[in-house]
């Protein structure tokens, strides 16, 4: 592990959030923190769950099919989200996971959504630790999200188009903090996702270790957090709105190499 | 469903990927994202649900990409901003810049979380999150322009009271689809609570107008 994380911390140096930083010093303690990313411990427990048989139907998710046949982890998450012809609808990697603990395994939909984010400071989630173990899975490949069915098209313009909605007392859209380079917001520096090599930092990066919270966070969790911060309603937990805006995102970081999980502040 | 059938059938006589990477077309997106808003957000009260839909200016200001806001467009926005603005009771529009300072560097107010609206008595002022503010604070953002200094250059005359409160008031005004919030357009903040950034911001005593 130790090897692996000074090559990931090195990696962090050499990119572009890390060379762009306003010299605070926050984002050096951040990359030494990584070289010991307390997520991986996440890993073996999404390991155990996804194998376990569980829920009221007494099932393993080894049937769960991520796009690629059933139980096929190795790259799946790269090409998420995507078409599911036996949904008839485009998911990404939660909303896929809540359709399979649904079937297979006969949990409640609702109960699942009511915990899927965790409370910091907690032993996380089931759905955090079962994500970062699947997306683990692509660890080293690159994202690839096609837009070849109809859907996913949809999906992605609506995404383009939510990414610039501007809504609510801030009058924030997406774009607002995340549209221009070097921005901060008070000490903390924004992504700008207008920028290829920093939309790919976010499409290969999550789920990650955020330090604030000790705790593993999704890529659902982001959306959610920043429109509690634009002072928005509450976004549905694998909702349409949250997986148009993240086929948006992952599909412009195409290229990008999965290194999972990340490390966050 | 009608429509994809439609865009395979348009893409495979079309044989050039051009035709295809149009689709769907701006108006058919604009109306499958826009159900999407309104059905996948909740909030504790069925009022707030509001927040979501837009006004007529944020509408014009949501251009994609390198899409660029008309002239006409542009004195809509402005128009509508000029026409927002309401000035406090009191007719002062210089308050108390100790006020101001605390509203500036309060970030909080009005959030919503597992089903719950942030209580308290006012909302934050957001400032510090995108503005430099007095000589020395560190921990200030840089998505806005520097306000180190805004009344030691400017004065504090009536004329800059003025455009200082409308100016945060609705900052649309002066600069249309500006990424600031119009603060008191939008029932951010209250016009009481205005008066006193202006005085942070012009005020000869407020640190930040300090060395």
């Amino acid at each position: 592990m130790r090897g692996r994380s000074l090559a990931l911390a090195l990696l962090f140096i050499a990119s572009p959030l890390g060379a762009q930083n306003s010299g605070d010093g926050l984002a050096l303690g951040r990359r030494m923190l990584a070289e010991d990313n307390p997520g991986e411990l996440w890993i073996d427990r999404g390991k155990q769950l996804f194998h376990e048989k569980r829920g009221p139907k007494k099932a393993s998710l080894e049937q769960c099919d991520f796009g690629l046949g059933p139980g096929k982890l190795e790259g799946a998450a790269v090409r998420l989200p995507r078409y599911f012809p036996d949904a008839d609808k485009v998911q990404d990697l939660e909303s896929r996971l809540l359709t399979c603990m649904v079937e297979l395994q006969g949990f409640k939909r609702e109960e699942l959504v009511r915990t899927a984010i965790s409370p910091p400071l907690s032993n996380g989630s089931d759905i955090e630790a079962l994500a970062l173990y699947i997306t683990s899975r692509s660890n080293g490949m690159k994202v690839n999200v096609s837009l070849t069915h109809p859907k996913e098209r949809e999906m992605y313009k609506a995404g383009e188009y939510l990414f610039h909605r501007r809504s609510g007392q801030t009058d924030f859209a997406c774009v607002t903090c995340h549209g221009e380079p070097e921005k901060r917001i008070r000490l903390q520096d924004l992504v700008d996702m207008t920028d290829k090599k920093q939309i790919q930092e976010v499409a290969s990066s999550w789920p990650a270790y955020r330090g604030a919270h000790f705790v593993v966070r999704t890529m659902q969790w982001r959306l959610y957090d920043c429109f509690w911060q634009m002072r928005l309603p509450e976004l549905g937990y694998a909702s349409d709105v949250s997986i148009a805006l993240t086929t948006y995102l992952h599909r412009q970081g195409n290229g990008a190499v999965v290194r999972v999980p990340g490390f966050k502040r | 469903m009608k429509n994809h059938m439609k865009w395979t059938l348009a893409c495979a006589a079309a044989s050039t990927i051009l035709g295809c990477a149009t689709y769907p077309d701006p108006a058919s997106t604009r109306e499958a994202a826009e159900k999407m808003v309104s059905h996948d957000f909740s909030a504790p009260a069925p009022g707030m649900l509001r927040r979501l839909s837009q006004d007529k200016s944020q509408q014009l200001c949501s251009k994609i990409g390198e899409t660029k806001l008309t002239q006409e467009e542009a004195a809509e926005v402005v128009q509508l901003a000029r026409a927002s603005i309401r000035y406090p009771a009191s007719g002062k529009l210089i308050g108390d810049w100790k006020a101001g300072e605390k509203l500036a560097h309060d970030g909080a107010g009005d959030r919503i979380q597992r089903g719950q609206l942030e209580t308290r008595k006012g909302n934050g002022g957001l400032c510090q999150n995108c503005h430099a503010l007095a000589p020395g604070e560190i921990n200030v953002g840089n998505v806005g322009p520097s306000l180190t200094g805004y009344g030691a250059k400017r004065g504090n005359s009536e004329e800059v009271a003025k455009f200082t409160y409308e100016k945060i008031y609705n900052a649309w005004t002066y600069f249309p689809c500006s990424k600031m919030p119009r603060l008191g357009a939008t029932g951010h903040l209250t016009p009481e609570q205005i008066v006193h950034l202006v005085a942070y911001l012009v005020d000869p005593q407020s640190p930040l107008n300090g060395k």
